[in-house]
Formats: C-alpha cells, sequence, structure tokens
C-alpha cells in the first residue's frame, strides 16, 4: 500500500492534507486530515460579556468575519430579546454582502482558476490575461470597500454592535457604492460565464443540501433551515437537533451529518433551494450558461458563486438606494441584560452559520456553540472525494492529485472556521 | 536580486494575510519588489530551503509552531511578525486562562485527547524566535503593512510608535469615552492606527499591543477617578493582552 499525501493544500483558506491510500492501483482509503490548530472559541467566549462574544468570534475568521460578527450579535439579540430596525437590518445585510463579493471573487479567481489554466497562482496572469486580474481585483476591492464603508473595516467590522451600528455612512457613499455596484453587473456576468466556460468533471454528490430559504427574498441574513431531498424546512433555533457532530481522529474539525446523512451548504445549495428568488439578471445569465437548479455536481459550486456576484452586486445596488430612500435609524436602543439563550444564523459565502450563547442575569456569558460551512462541509467532501477518486484513479499522479485538488477547491474550504 | 518572501500562517484566522492582499491597487507592485518563494493561501509549491524574509502571522500554539519557528530563524535574515496573534498572542491568548485540558474538553468532549496533539498554551512568535519587524493590529492594515515591509526591505529598522492612542484621539476630535464613564483602552495602546475604533463609536480594545510609553499606573488612577472598578481594565486587556508583562 502507497500514500499519497498533499500536504497544506495551497489556495485553501486553512491548512489541510489530503491522504490517499492506494492499494495495486485502487483508491483503498482518501481523507482530507484537517491540521489547522485548534484555538478553542467556544471555551473563549465563556466568562466574557455579551457584547464581547461578537468581537470574539469575529476573528474566528478574517475572511467571513462580518458573517461571524452578523451571526454572533444576533444569537445575543435572541438570548436578549431584542429586535432591531429594518434600518439595521438592510445595513447588515450589505455589510454581508460585501463579504460575498470579496470572497467569491477571491476564491474564484485567486483560488480556483488558476488550476483551469494550468498556473500555480493567479500571480502569472497578471502577464498572460491582464484583463481577468483586473476584474478580480475590481470584484475583491469593492466588496472589500462594501464592508468597509457599512463596517468600518472590511477584516473584522467596527460598527456593527448588539442592537444596531454605533456609526452609519455618509449618503454620498452609499451613492458612490450604488453606481460602482451597478457598474460591476458586466464583471460579475462575464466571471459567470468565465467558470461556465471551464471543463469540469461529471459527478454527483450523493449528500443532502441545506441553506436558509426566506419567503420573499434570496436569504443570507435570515431565514429557515431547508433541506433539498428531504423536503423539510425549521428553525434555526433547532439546529442542534437536526445537525449531529462527530470527533474524527484526523480532524482538528468535527464532521456533520443531518438524518444520518452527510450534506453540504453554499452557493450551490443555496442556487437550488432559492432559484426562484435570485434577482433575474442572476437567472437569466446562470441560465445562458447552461446551470439550471436541481444541479448536483460539486464542481459546480463555483459556477454557482459566480452567480451570487451577479445576484450580489444588482441587489446591493439597490439596497444602497433604498437605504437613501429610507428614513429609520440603526442607532441601539437601550435594552435590559438578563439570563437567556439565543441561536443567530446567516448564511456566509461558503454556506450556512450557526451561533448560539447562553447569558447569565449579568449578561456574561455561560456557554457558547458555533457550527461553520465547512465544518458542515467535511463529511460530504470525503464522501466526495471517495467515490470521485476511483473515477480518475488511472490518470498519471499528477494530473490525479489536480483533480482531487479541484474538487477540494471547489467546495472552497476555510478551515479556520471548521475548527475554531 | 529580489528578496525571496515566504509568508508562514500559525494558529491565526488568516485576516492579517487577506490585508495582504487588500491593497489592490498596490498588490501587483508590491510583488513585483519581491520574489513570493512561498504562500499557501495564494499559491501551490513547496516551502524552499532557502529564503531571504519569513513573514509570520498567527500565534504559537503547537510544538510543530516552535519547530518551525526556529528553522525560519535559522533560515531567514529577517523575520516579520504581523497581527496582533503573532505579536501579542491576541485573541487566541485568551485560551492561556486556566487549564487548557479544561478548554479541549468544552469543545471537544470526553474525545478531546484525540485532537490537536502537540497543542501548547499560546504565546507571541517572540516568546520563541527574535523578532525583527512587527506590524500591530487586529487586523493590519495594509498600508502599514507595506510600509514596514519597505523597511525591512531596504534595511531600516523597526520604529513603531511608543505612545499610547489619546493624542490621535483628540486629533480626531473624539469625545473621550470615560466622560460617560466607559472603559476604553486607548490609554495604554500603541498608536498608529488613527484611533479608527474610537471614532467609530467602539472603545479601544488593546488590539495594537501596549505602548512602551504606557503609564499603567496612571490608567488605573484615571478609571479610580472616575468611579469606575479597576477591575473593568484588568478584564479588558485579557481581550489581547493576556501575557503582557506590562500591565
Amino acid at each position: 500500500m502507497s500514500t499519497l499525501t498533499v500536504e497544506h493544500v495551497a489556495r485553501i483558506e486553512g491548512h489541510g492534507t489530503i491522504t490517499v491510500d492506494v492499494e495495486d492501483g485502487i483508491v483503498r482509503d482518501i481523507r482530507m486530515d484537517i491540521i489547522e490548530p485548534v484555538r478553542l472559541f467556544e471555551s473563549m467566549v465563556v466568562g466574557r460579556r455579551f457584547d464581547e462574544a461578537p468581537l470574539i468570534t469575529s476573528r474566528i475568521c478574517g475572511i467571513c468575519s462580518p458573517n461571524h460578527a452578523v451571526t454572533s450579535i444576533k444569537s445575543v439579540e435572541a438570548a436578549l430579546g431584542i429586535e432591531v430596525s429594518e434600518r439595521t437590518k438592510m445595513l447588515r445585510q450589505l455589510m454581508v454582502y460585501g463579504s460575498f463579493l470579496q470572497n467569491h471573487a477571491t476564491h474564484l479567481y485567486l483560488f480556483a482558476a488558476p488550476d483551469f489554466v494550468g498556473q500555480p497562482s493567479v500571480f502569472p496572469l497578471a502577464e498572460t490575461h491582464p484583463e481577468v486580474v483586473k476584474r478580480a481585483l475590481k470584484l475583491k476591492k469593492l466588496g472589500n470597500e462594501l464592508t468597509g464603508v457599512i463596517g468600518g473595516r472590511s477584516v473584522h467590522p467596527i460598527t456593527a454592535v448588539v442592537g444596531g451600528f454605533t456609526a452609519e455612512p455618509e449618503a454620498h457613499e452609499l451613492d458612490r457604492l450604488a453606481q460602482a455596484l451597478h457598474e460591476v453587473a458586466r464583471d460579475a456576468a462575464d466571471t459567470v460565464e468565465l467558470f461556465a466556460g471551464f471543463d469540469v468533471p461529471r459527478f454527483e454528490t450523493a449528500g443532502e443540501m441545506l441553506a436558509l430559504v426566506s419567503p420573499d427574498t434570496y436569504a443570507i441574513y435570515d431565514g429557515e433551515v431547508c433541506a433539498l431531498d428531504a423536503g423539510w424546512c425549521r428553525p434555526v433555533g433547532d439546529y442542534h437537533e437536526f445537525i449531529t457532530e462527530t470527533i474524527v481522529g484526523h480532524s482538528n474539525a468535527k464532521h456533520s451529518t443531518v438524518d444520518g446523512r452527510t450534506f453540504l451548504v453554499g452557493s450551490l445549495a443555496r442556487v437550488n433551494l432559492s432559484w426562484d428568488r435570485l434577482m433575474p439578471s442572476a437567472r437569466v445569465v446562470a441560465s445562458k450558461a447552461g446551470l439550471r437548479p436541481v444541479t448536483k455536481n460539486s464542481f459546480m459550486n463555483n459556477v454557482c458563486q459566480a452567480i451570487e456576484l451577479v445576484d450580489a452586486a444588482e441587489r446591493c445596488a439597490l439596497l444602497c438606494e433604498a437605504l437613501l430612500e429610507a428614513g429609520g435609524s440603526s442607532a441601539v436602543e437601550p435594552f435590559d441584560i438578563k439570563a437567556g439563550t439565543g441561536t443567530g444564523a446567516t448564511e456566509a459565502p461558503r454556506g450556512t452559520l450557526y451561533h448560539s450563547i447562553s447569558l447569565d442575569d449579568d449578561g456574561i456569558v455561560t456557554a457558547g456553540n458555533v457550527i461553520t460551512p465547512t465544518a458542515q462541509n467535511l463529511a460530504n467532501l470525503e464522501a466526495d472525494m471517495r467515490a470521485f477518486a476511483p473515477t480518475v484513479a488511472s490518470l498519471p499522479a499528477e494530473e490525479f492529485t489536480l483533480k482531487i485538488e479541484q474538487l477540494v477547491r471547489a467546495y472552497d474550504p476555510c478551515l479556520s472556521c471548521a475548527v475554531h | 536580486m529580489a528578496p525571496r518572501v515566504v509568508v508562514i500562517g500559525l494558529a491565526s484566522d488568516f485576516g492579517c494575510q487577506v490585508q495582504m492582499t487588500n491593497m489592490e491597487d498596490h498588490l501587483l507592485d508590491v510583488l513585483g519588489a519581491i520574489d513570493l518563494s512561498y504562500w499557501q493561501l495564494a499559491s501551490s509549491g513547496h516551502m524552499p530551503a532557502e529564503y531571504d524574509v519569513a513573514v509570520v502571522e498567527g500565534a504559537v500554539t503547537t510544538s510543530e509552531h516552535i519547530e518551525l519557528l526556529e528553522r525560519i530563524r535559522a533560515t531567514a535574515s529577517t523575520v516579520m511578525v504581523i497581527g496582533a496573534c503573532a505579536v501579542t498572542g491576541g485573541i487566541p491568548a485568551l485560551a492561556t486562562s486556566g487549564e487548557l485540558e479544561d478548554r479541549v474538553g468544552c469543545v471537544y468532549g470526553t474525545e478531546g485527547m484525540r485532537i490537536a496533539p502537540g497543542r501548547i498554551s499560546p504565546v507571541p512568535v517572540s516568546a520563541i524566535i527574535d523578532v525583527d519587524y512587527h506590524v500591530p493590529g487586529c487586523p493590519i492594515h495594509p498600508a502599514e503593512f507595506v510600509r514596514v515591509l519597505q523597511r525591512a526591505l531596504i534595511g531600516l529598522s523597526n520604529r513603531p510608535p511608543r505612545e499610547p492612542l489619546c493624542a490621535a484621539c483628540k486629533v480626531a476630535e473624539n469625545v473621550c469615552f470615560y466622560e460617560s464613564g466607559t472603559v476604553c483602552l486607548g490609554v495604554v495602546t500603541r498608536t498608529g492606527c488613527g484611533a479608527k475604533c474610537v471614532s467609530l463609536g467602539r472603545p479601544c480594545t488593546g488590539c495594537r499591543g501596549i505602548a512602551e510609553d504606557a503609564n499603567a499606573g496612571a490608567a488605573r488612577d484615571l478609571l479610580a477617578s472616575r468611579g469606575i472598578d479597576v477591575a473593568a481594565l484588568e478584564s479588558a486587556l485579557e481581550l489581547y493582552n493576556s501575557l503582557s508583562e506590562a500591565r
């Protein structure tokens, strides 16, 4: 038996190693060893004040920090029974969507694209495909600006707090952002076209798919959790009943199942579950690229992220314009501190994120729990690897590992999140 | 010959590595000035045997990290640490109070024994090896990163500001949080961020570390004069400065 490893897989967030056991040309086992160091966040919030929990848990991940901050804030608000204004919700959506633009652009162009053009990184493309790199940086920069203008900073936002915001952007900044967002519609559509044009293996995941769903919008900030195959929808607060987490020896991250099945979350799940709620522009671009629900090819997560870029660009432009028209305030209203337990969930770029928190009478945290999108995906990723690897096992070693890496990168795993 | 640079992440959230890419207008210029030999986040490839500059992000949380840092110090002529995790221990150092194994049990239950072999109580990089340059903050500011990197590449010494935030806050015309009886760590935290958080309505959390010229005694007197329990200062400092001797 020989073992092939890809140590510290490149162009993913965090440290993981692909391990393949091969005997007589047959793949006996394939695993994703998650060696990302533990930081033990769920122990760190215990004993801290309720308002410190979002600040601390934001640091689970520097790539999707707006989602951690907002989801943690929502869990505290649920525990304390705080209702926030419509304006606050709109601002939070914009801040999180900024993260989507930045994350998807970074993942698609910096992490995934190089595999499809035979390069080790995006940097050589600055010479060979300058327009593509320019487009990538433009989308990424706009995403950062959006989060930065609303949150004060694109990594670890400052202004979002329990109950609302400590500061709001000026009207001229929202106006400028709206214009910039309208302008990138073309760039987002080109991204769908680019990725739809890349050859991907024909493959179907056997896993279930879960995402937040909302009756009147493409759910990112709020919704119920819905299962694609099983067809149920349940409140976010029930997550610990339908998601089962287990410890596996080769991973510092836990693995998850729902009703005994592995499952995936993220763009592929969202596009399948909320197709009708995408902006028409996004559905048109998606259909032209040949993507329609229900798609079960895990490799198509990339195209789905690109579709979400189109949706996000238009949706955020409209949100900015709506905020300029709307009144209301995002300032924090006084609230009582009391004991309670609450759960919050949002869709992060890579999938559904859950935070729950318990507070004592003084508002001190007694317990906290976080389930990240990638932690939910890892078991299904391994199941996909096990199903896919034999179909490419006859390829030369270098091509074989590239195909496996492409599958891993299609999931856009965030291992700092997964382990936390 | 362009200096060969490697980027290493220890126990971190990658936010500071992301900030390195968040100066989109300058990214290609910076890359043009260096030979980027290894960066797991952005490029396939193996860690080379030789390199000149090591940029290190993250706190030290495993024995493997210690071995890696010792190898890095023996190889690179310049070591630059970026972000609070690497500079002060950062948020990961919140896990240094109490027993590490109790914390592992809290998160993983009785199966915690199988997880993370070689784990140690978190420390900053400077606890293990000598560091030549540091970029503080949680996260770092991309512009500050570029400035310090330039100094490192030219060979100018690291000259971080030594005083706390208060002057910057006054220049920004912020109303001092202590006027309303709110604890703000700006009184002891290294300046250089323009008092950004305070300007946006959040008290300083101390993420840049305690300034050399900070007067911790005077800070405690300030709290006392406002009728604030000095324990509140200690508690606030635990977030980013659990391990600081300057407290």
